[in-house]
C-alpha cells in the first residue's frame, strides 16, 4: 500500500491561461535557457500550456468557437493495477531510470538515463522531453538555479516529477524540527503554488477527505484521453484486467462539453 | 636476402596488431578517451549551495502590490513564491534580476543615435552632464523644451513629474493605459482628476465591453480574486468582444460584436435602459436621453454593431434587474486602447444603473500626488506660458520639439503608434536620458542610459535584502540626485531618498463619484464618426486588424525574458515567424490557407511577413494579431522576433485624451 498517492486536480473553468504555472515550473526545475527558446522543437519544459479550440474540424460557426488552455505536465500514470504500478514509461525503461515511488510519483533520475527514449515513445501524453543539447544558462542566470534539482546532462530524458524535491525539502525541514512522522508532511508543487485563481489543487488521493480526492470524484472531472473512465463500473474492472490503461493521477475539471468531447476524439 | 613468406608476413602483421592493441590498452589511452567522453556527454553545472532563507516583501512591478516571498540560497535568489496571488510576471522576476543583458553601469552614447553603441560612464560624469543641460536650458529661457515619458506603472513617475515641472516644463506624459484613458473620461464627465475603480469583486453582473479582464486588464491579482468570487457567488460575466478571447471563452456569455463598435453598443443598451424606466439625476440627462432616442435607436445600433435587437434588449434587462451590475470599459488586456467617448458611454450606463459608490459598482480614486510644489521664477513663468498637450501621442505628433527628454522605464517608441515620429524627434534632441534595467527600443536612442533597480531589488523588505546588482540605483533616487544638481529647485525635494518620499504620497482612497454630467456634444456626432471610421476606404482595405495578447507575452514587456519565450505557443510565434489568426472564410477569399505567408498593409505602411492560422475564434473579415512582438532592439532575446503591429495600426488621436485609438485598423493582405 502506498503511503501517499499524490494527485492533482486542475479546474479548467477557473484557468485563465495566464501562464504563471508554466513560468513557476521552469524557475523551480532549472529549465535550460537557450539563446532562442521560442524555437519549439528545441524547447525543454515540463509543463506545457496547450491552447485548444473546438473548431479543429471546422464544423462550428464563428460565435460558437471557444478557446481553452490546458496545463499539461506528466500525468503520473499508475497503470491498470494499483498494487503493481506499471505506467507505460516505467515498463519500457531498460535501466530503471524511471519508476513509481511509494508516494505514487513517477520518478525520473536524469543521471541514470541512457537516452534510449523508449519512454518518450511509450508516453501517451507527450509529457517527456529529451535534452538534445546540453542545458545552458546564459550569464548571471546561473545565479537563479535551484540547488534541489540537478541539472540534466545532454542526451537524457527529463520530465515533471510533481516537484517531489519539495516534498523531500519539507520532510527534511520537519525532521530538523524533531517531527519524525515525515510521511505526514504535505507539500505543494510550484505550479499549484503559483496559480493565481487556485485552479490547480494538489494533494493526497489516498486521503478521502482531501480537496483533490473530492475534486477527482466531481461530476465535471475527466482525465486526458482516458475514455475507459466513461464505462460502467463492472465493465471498467473487466477491461482493466485485460487492457493496460495509463490511469493518470492528474484530473481535469470542466463544465464545457466540447472539452470533454475532444477527450473522446469527438 | 631471404624472401618473406606469406605466412611470416601474416605473423608479423598479426604481432604488430596484437602488440599495438596491447600497448594501446596499457597506455591508458582508452580510459582517458572514455573519461573524456563521459565528461563531454555528462558535463553539468552544479548550482552553488548555501543557507536557505526567505525574504518577504511587496512586489513593485505594478500597482497591485502583491505580497511575495523570495527563496534565497546564500545570497542567490532562486524562487519567487506568490502564494496564489499575482501574475506570471511575478514568477519571472528572477529573470529580470539576473538578466544577462542588464545595464550594469551608466552608459554614454558613442555611435550614431540608435546605433546602440555605448561606453561606460561614471555616475558623477553622467549626472553632471544631465544637470548641466537642465541648468543651461533654464538659463536660456528654454525650460519648456524639457520633457519626460513615464511608464504608466512606475513608482518614480511622481518624482520625475515634479522634477520636470519645477524645472519649468509641463511636458510630462504617461504611456497609455486603462487608467489614463479613463482619467480623461472622468475629467469630461465629472470634472475631477482621478480614475475609476471598479468594485468587480462584489459585482453580480459584469458587462465587459472588450475589456479582456482575464488577460492582464487592470490589476491582475484583484481580477483573479474577483473571478473566483464570481464563480463562488454565481455572478454572471458577459463579455462583448469581436474575438473569442480567453475572457470571452471563460465568460458565462459571449456577445460577438462588429469590430470597433463597442461604444455604439453601449449607447444602444443605454437606450433600452431608458425604455425600462431607468433615469438619472445627472446633469444634461434629458438632452442626452433625447440624443439616444433620436440617433441610437435599436435598428441603427443593431445595424452598426451586428448585435440583434433582442439580444441588446435582453442584456439591458439583465443589467437593470441585477442587484449589483457593473459595466466595464477599456478595450484590451495589458495594453488598452479606447476612445474617451466609449469610456464615457459606459460610465453613462453605470450611472443609469445607479451603481456609483455602491458595492459592486464604480468608485473614483484620486490620482496619486505629491502636492503642488513651489516654483521658482523661471519655472513659474515658463509653465504659465507653455501649453501642455492632451496626452502622449498628441505631444509626440503636435507638440513642439524637445531638447532634453527623460524616458522613465518606458518604451513609447515601441508601444505607441506614433513611435516612429518620436524616434525622429529623439534623434534631433540634444540629450535623451533613459532610466532602464534592460535596453529597449526607446533606450537605444538615448545619449545616457542610467541603470535602475529591478523589481526584486527594490522590494521593501523584512530581514536581509536582495543587494542591488552592479551599479544600479532606484529611478527615484536617480531623480533626487539630479534634482540636487539643478539650481533653484532643491526646495521642492526635501526627501533624502526615494523611500522617504513614499511616505509623502497621498494614499489612494476611493470615493463615490459625484456631479455626473452626461456628455452630449460628443455623442451627437459619435455615431456618424464611428460609421465613417468603419467604412473609410473599406474598398481598398477590406479587412480589419484587431489586437490580442498571448499568455505571458502580453504587451511585450516580458519578451526579453527567456522563460517567457519558452512559454509561447506555436500558433502565436514559431519557426521565427509571427502567426496571425483569421477565419477560414477570410482566408479563402484572399487565397490563403493554414501556414501561408502574408504581408499586412494599412494606410500607414506594411509589415510582414506573418504566417496565417485559420480559426473560427476570429470573425470573418478580421485579422487578429498578437501584440508584444517585433521589437527592433530589446536584448538579444526579444529583438527581431516577429512584427510590431503598432507600426501599421491606426494613429488617429482621440481629441479628448490625446492618446491614439489603435484598436480598429483597416488593412489588406498581399
Amino acid at each position: 500500500m502506498m503511503k501517499r498517492k499524490w494527485g492533482m486536480a486542475i479546474d479548467l473553468d477557473k484557468c485563465t491561461g495566464c501562464g504563471a504555472c508554466q513560468i513557476a515550473c521552469m524557475q523551480e526545475n532549472n529549465m535550460p535557457i537557450f539563446k532562442d527558446d521560442s524555437d519549439i522543437p528545441k524547447r525543454v519544459a515540463f509543463l506545457n500550456l496547450m491552447a485548444v479550440t473546438n473548431d479543429r474540424d471546422m464544423d462550428k460557426k464563428y460565435g460558437e468557437v471557444r478557446i481553452a488552455y490546458i496545463p499539461k505536465m506528466c500525468q503520473q500514470c499508475e497503470g491498470s493495477d494499483p498494487d503493481d504500478p506499471q505506467p507505460p514509461c516505467v515498463s519500457v525503461c531498460p535501466v530503471i531510470a524511471t519508476d513509481v515511488g511509494d508516494d505514487g510519483v513517477v520518478s525520473q533520475i536524469w543521471s541514470r538515463c541512457i537516452g534510449c527514449r523508449y519512454c518518450i515513445v511509450a508516453c501517451p501524453y507527450e509529457a517527456r522531453v529529451f535534452n538534445w543539447w546540453k542545458p545552458r544558462y546564459e550569464g548571471d542566470l546561473k545565479e537563479s538555479l535551484n540547488p534541489d534539482v540537478s541539472i540534466a546532462s545532454r542526451g537524457t530524458v527529463v520530465k515533471c516529477t510533481f516537484c517531489s524535491h519539495i516534498w523531500k525539502r519539507e520532510r527534511d525541514r520537519a525532521l530538523a524540527e524533531g517531527n519524525t512522522d515525515i510521511n505526514a508532511v504535505e507539500y505543494t508543487p510550484a505550479c499549484a503554488a503559483a496559480c493565481p485563481t487556485g485552479a490547480i489543487v494538489f494533494g493526497d488521493l489516498n486521503d478521502s477527505l482531501s480537496p483533490v480526492t473530492k475534486l477527482s470524484k466531481d461530476k465535471r472531472a475527466f482525465r486526458l484521453i482516458h475514455t475507459v473512465d466513461e464505462k460502467e463500473e463492472g465493465q471498467k474492472k473487466e477491461l482493466h484486467k485485460f487492457v493496460k490503461f495509463p490511469n493518470p493521477k492528474v484530473y481535469y475539471l470542466t463544465s464545457q462539453t466540447w472539452i470533454r468531447d475532444m477527450m473522446r476524439f469527438k | 636476402m631471404k624472401k618473406i613468406e606469406r605466412r611470416d608476413f601474416l605473423k608479423i602483421a598479426g604481432g604488430v596488431v596484437v602488440g599495438g592493441a596491447t600497448g594501446f590498452v596499457f597506455s591508458g589511452a582508452p580510459f582517458d578517451s572514455l573519461q573524456w567522453l563521459v565528461e563531454w556527454s555528462q558535463d553539468q553545472y552544479v548550482p552553488g549551495q548555501g543557507d536557505e532563507h526567505f525574504i518577504k516583501g511587496t512586489c513593485q512591478s505594478c500597482p497591485s502590490r502583491c505580497d511575495i516571498t523570495v527563496r534565497m540560497i546564500g545570497d542567490r535568489a532562486v524562487k519567487v513564491e506568490t502564494s496564489n496571488e499575482g501574475c506570471p510576471m511575478g514568477q519571472a522576476l528572477l529573470q529580470v534580476l539576473y538578466h544577462p543583458e542588464r545595464v550594469k553601469y551608466p552608459l554614454k552614447r558613442v555611435g550614431k543615435k540608435g546605433s546602440g553603441k555605448f561606453v561606460p560612464a561614471s555616475w558623477d560624469e553622467a549626472l553632471k552632464a544631465i544637470t548641466a543641460k537642465i541648468n543651461d536650458l533654464r538659463k536660456a529661457g528654454r525650460a519648456s523644451s524639457i520633457a519626460a515619458i513615464n511608464h504608466a506603472h512606475t513608482n518614480s513617475n511622481l518624482l520625475l513629474e515634479r522634477l520636470i515641472r519645477t524645472s519649468g516644463s509641463p511636458h510630462v506624459y504617461d504611456e497609455a493605459c486603462t487608467c489614463n484613458l479613463t482619467r480623461a473620461a472622468v475629467e469630461l464627465t465629472m470634472n475631477k482628476d482621478g480614475t475609476v475603480l471598479y468594485d468587480l469583486e462584489n459585482a453580480d453582473y459584469i458587462l465587459s465591453f472588450s475589456a479582456r479582464l482575464l488577460e492582464g486588464w487592470g490589476r491582475d491579482s484583484d481580477i483573479s480574486k474577483a473571478f473566483i468570487n464570481w464563480k463562488r457567488n454565481g455572478a454572471k460575466l458577459v463579455q462583448i468582444d469581436t474575438l473569442s478571447s480567453r475572457t470571452a471563452s471563460l465568460a458565462d456569455e459571449w456577445i460577438p460584436v462588429n469590430p470597433g463598435t463597442e461604444s455604439v453598443l453601449a449607447l444602444g443598451i443605454a437606450y433600452h435602459l431608458l425604455r425600462l424606466g431607468k433615469r438619472s439625476t445627472g446633469k444634461n440627462f434629458s438632452s442626452w436621453a433625447q440624443i439616444l432616442f433620436n440617433l441610437y435607436t435599436p435598428e441603427n445600433v443593431s445595424k452598426v454593431t451586428g448585435v440583434p435587437v433582442e439580444v441588446m434588449r435582453r442584456l439591458a434587462n439583465d443589467f437593470a434587474r441585477s442587484k449589483r451590475p457593473v459595466a466595464v470599459a477599456g478595450r484590451g488586456g495589458t495594453t488598452a486602447s479606447s476612445s474617451v467617448a466609449e469610456i464615457a458611454a459606459i460610465l453613462c450606463i453605470n450611472n443609469l444603473a445607479g451603481n456609483f459608490g455602491e458595492s459592486g459598482g464604480i468608485y473614483l480614486t484620486p490620482a496619486a500626488s505629491l502636492g503642488e510644489p513651489a516654483y521658482d521664477s523661471i519655472a513659474a513663468e515658463s509653465i504659465k506660458k507653455t501649453e501642455r498637450s492632451r496626452g502622449l501621442d498628441d505631444y509626440i505628433e503636435n507638440g513642439a520639439d524637445f531638447d532634453l527628454l527623460f524616458i522613465n522605464e518606458s518604451n513609447p517608441a515601441y508601444g505607441s503608434t506614433h513611435g516612429k515620429r518620436l524616434l525622429e524627434k529623439m534623434a534631433k534632441a540634444s540629450m535623451v536620458v533613459s532610466f532602464a534595467t534592460l535596453i529597449n527600443d526607446t533606450a537605444t536612442y538615448s545619449d545616457y542610459i542610467l541603470p535602475t533597480l529591478s523589481s526584486l531589488e527594490s522590494l521593501p523588505r523584512e530581514g536581509k535584502a536582495i543587494a542591488p546588482r552592479y551599479k544600479s540605483i532606484h529611478a527615484g533616487d536617480i531623480i533626487l540626485r539630479i534634482a540636487k544638481g539643478v539650481d533653484g529647485i532643491s526646495k521642492a525635494f526635501p526627501w533624502a531618498s526615494y523611500g522617504d518620499m513614499l511616505g509623502a504620497v497621498g494614499r489612494d482612497g476611493r470615493a463615490k463619484p459625484k456631479n455626473f454630467t452626461f456628455p452630449t456634444d460628443i455623442f451627437k456626432k459619435h455615431l456618424k464618426d464611428v460609421t465613417t471610421k468603419l467604412n473609410d476606404s473599406s474598398e481598398e482595405y477590406p479587412l480589419v486588424l484587431l489586437p490580442f495578447e498571448a499568455p505571458t507575452v502580453g504587451n511585450g514587456e516580458g519578451l526579453a525574458l527567456p522563460y517567457v519565450l519558452k512559454s509561447i505557443d506555436k500558433q502565436t510565434y514559431s519557426h521565427g515567424r509571427l502567426w496571425v489568426h483569421m477565419n477560414p472564410e477570410t482566408a479563402e477569399k484572399n487565397g490563403l490557407s493554414e501556414g501561408s505567408s502574408a504581408d499586412l498593409i494599412s494606410k500607414r505602411g506594411e509589415i510582414g511577413s506573418v504566417k496565417v492560422h485559420l480559426t473560427k475564434t476570429v470573425a470573418p473579415g478580421v485579422v487578429a494579431i498578437p501584440l508584444g512582438f517585433g521589437h527592433r532592439a530589446y536584448t538579444e532575446y526579444a529583438s527581431g522576433k516577429g512584427v510590431n503591429p503598432k507600426e501599421i495600426m491606426s494613429d488617429e488621436i482621440d481629441p479628448v485624451s490625446g492618446i491614439a485609438d489603435w484598436w480598429f485598423t483597416r488593412i489588406k493582405i498581399s
